[in-house]
């Protein structure tokens, strides 16, 4: 198999040793959508330029269709790079900035021209094509760096927080048409952004970083339901979680852990020390299934956004309130009153066990 | 609260300033109109151009010999022009290098810089010893050259690092990315940009080299250029030609900054537009 893009546990140290990313290994299959996701400084970023070719590669190898590029500049590399400034050419009108990759490959004329014109049309930018590219709007902008940058036919297309510069609005739209955009031309993306929403919500694939290593591969799904390192589960969306000892497998197939509140049973092999309840797997009043798991407490306050109830519940054997995500449409939900008792009910099945 | 005095005050220092700043040059232009039997000093007798036709050789005929100038003035802008180009090249191509760090970046700054502090008179001794020592003719042309773009390159080197300083790096890399090599992606996006500041760096090292005396005085040989050969004529009697003369420089170096300021007005347009952009990022 010839993956468009495959990292051999690729790192970078800076000659004063300090280390920016390390092992990272990645396979992308041509089409893919793949985003690097962490906080700022976790080296999402570096591993992007290390891609597209600006920042030079100290460990490991980046390999494109199946040919090594770890040593080639970024000019023959078959990449695409779009930047969250956009970093358009002041000088140039839009059709020249968006047909400038194409002028200095020497592309004949009439194609040239028939190319400039079709995407132009795609991104909807005729009307501006003769405006200098700095009197225009920040969506209509990136439009512009997009165009440019995928006029050049580009294998990957790589993305540095895009959408960064952008307000809420603007970015929902934008975003679509990414998306849209990425199902259409079949081209590989690798997109960075601190912006879960962005993450989950774009792509095939996320990559979740921080401090220069890959925390967990997988997709938006997964990755909610499914975390893998503590760091995870305390990065994407809203996870309680539960210090406690191994206590080996159920004869069910479960994982038990021995915590404060208890031995609780979750998806693993029982030799985790941690389990990891999403907020949205608690459910108020249990329905006494015959695995669900029993916790009681009080609640300590309730906030409605919408038809989301947010609870934080004090349990009875004490530790950091746990936070709970429910329908609030119902009548039990919207009755509680901070101060009332609340018996938890919570299915192992949406609980994971993670090593710490 | 202060303004009361402090305006007032302010107001005279800064009116004095000007008058101390631009008075000669006016008392100049003033006596440059002195008629054909009138000293180089006030009174006036007559107004008149003679001094001006005396100058550029129109004058029937006169007392007063014609000012040594002529060939000395093409030697000055020869030297100027040249010194113009290699000096912005240079600062171009050093501000360039020092945009990443290398090593033994500290040191080779401060060495580039070394060449606008040092006193002219010492350099240009020094560089009078040392040519008679290695037997090279000293000439406007080489060892005068040599001094003046040592004088005028740090100058041309430190707009140019001011410019690099702002300069957006995102804009080449994105050329890069597009598949563009190096070069062109000079050619094409960076030296467009930077423009603006390469006339600036044109027009310091010009007139910094056009009227450079101390440096010029020691290497320049038996060829003079125009500020020594104006020094010149001060050693034997003055005449009112000379104050024309200076009327008619003053302007060509207004000329100059007229070419400068409408070619600048064309491209900041540009590169505020550019500022604006990192505004919105």
């Amino acid at each position: 198999m010839v993956y468009d893009l495959e990292l051999n546990s690729v790192g970078k140290t800076y000659p004063d040793g300090t280390v920016a990313v390390s092992d990272f290994d990645l396979q992308v299959e041509k089409g893919e959508f793949v985003a690097f996701l962490g906080p700022s400084g976790c080296g999402k970023s570096t591993t992007l330029r290390m891609i597209a070719g600006f920042e030079d590669i100290t460990n490991g190898e980046v390999m494109m269709m199946g040919q090594n590029v770890t040593h080639l500049p970024p000019e023959k590399r078959p990449t695409s790079m779009i930047f969250q400034n956009y970093a358009l050419f002041p000088h140039m009108s839009v059709r020249d900035n968006v047909a400038f990759g194409l002028d200095v490959k020497g592309t004949p004329k009439a194609e040239k021209n028939q190319k400039v014109d079709r995407i132009l049309d795609m991104f909807d930018l005729e009307k501006f094509a003769d405006r200098k590219a700095d009197m225009l709007s920040g969506g209509q902008r990136q439009r512009i760096a997009l165009a440019r940058g995928l006029v050049v036919e580009p294998e990957i297309l790589l993305l540095d927080e895009p959408l960064g510069a952008l307000d809420a609005n603007l970015r929902r739209i934008i975003q679509n048409e990414l998306k849209l955009l990425q199902r259409e031309l079949g081209i590989t993306f690798i997109f960075v952004t601190h912006a879960q929403s962005e993450a989950l919500g774009l792509s095939d694939r996320v990559v979740v970083m921080s401090n220069g290593v890959v925390e967990q591969v997988s997709s938006p799904k997964d990755l909610y339901r499914r975390p893998n390192t503590p760091f995870v589960a305390d990065f994407i969306g809203s996870n309680t979680l539960i210090q406690g000892t191994p206590k080996g497998a159920s004869s069910a197939g479960f994982g038990l852990i021995d915590t404060p509140y208890g031995v609780l049973k979750g998806v693993g092999k029982g030799d985790e020390s941690m389990a990891v309840v999403p907020a949205e797997a608690f459910r108020i009043a249990p329905q006494g299934t015959p695995d669900e798991i029993c916790l009681s407490g009080t609640l300590s306050s309730r906030q409605l956004i919408g038809s989301v109830g947010h609870l934080k519940v004090r349990l009875d054997q004490g530790g950091d309130d746990v936070s709970i995500e429910i329908s609030a449409d119902r009548d039990d939900v919207r009755a509680l009153v901070p101060g009332a008792p609340v018996t938890l009910g919570v299915d192992p099945t949406s609980i994971t066990l993670i090593h710490t | 609260m202060q303004s009361g005095i402090l305006r007032p005050a302010l107001a005279t220092y800064t009116a004095l300033f000007l008058l101390f700043l631009y008075g000669p040059m006016i008392v100049l232009a003033i006596l440059s109109f002195q008629s054909i039997d009138g000293g180089p000093q006030f009174p006036i007798r007559d107004w008149s151009t003679y001094w001006y036709q005396h100058l550029l050789g129109l004058a029937e005929s006169s007392r007063v010999s014609q000012l040594p100038v002529g060939e000395s003035l093409v030697r000055s802008i020869l030297l100027a022009f040249m010194t113009t180009v290699v000096s912005t090249i240079l600062g171009v191509m050093s501000a360039e290098a020092f945009r990443t760090k290398f090593k033994g970046s500290g040191p080779a700054f401060y060495l580039i810089i070394l060449g606008m502090m040092v006193p002219g008179v010492l350099v240009g001794l020094g560089m009078a010893l040392l040519s008679n020592t290695l037997g090279i003719g000293r000439a406007w042309w080489s060892t005068s050259f040599v001094l003046h773009v040592v004088y005028t390159y740090p100058f041309a080197f430190l707009i140019m690092l001011a410019i690099f300083n702002r300069f957006d790096r995102t804009v080449e890399e994105a050329s890069f990315s597009l598949g563009v090599p190096p070069a062109q992606t000079f050619r094409r996006v960076t030296f467009p940009i930077i423009f603006p500041g390469v006339l600036s760096a044109m027009l310091f090292s010009f007139t910094l080299s056009y009227d450079e005396f101390a440096r010029t005085l020691f290497t320049a040989g038996r060829d003079l250029t125009l500020p020594l050969s104006i020094y010149g004529t001060f050693s034997v009697e003055i005449y009112p030609n000379i104050f024309a003369f200076g009327v008619l420089t003053t302007l060509f170096s207004f000329t100059l900054l007229v070419i400068y300021g409408l070619l600048m007005k064309r491209f900041t347009a540009k590169a505020s537009r550019f500022s604006g952009q990192e505004d919105a990022a």
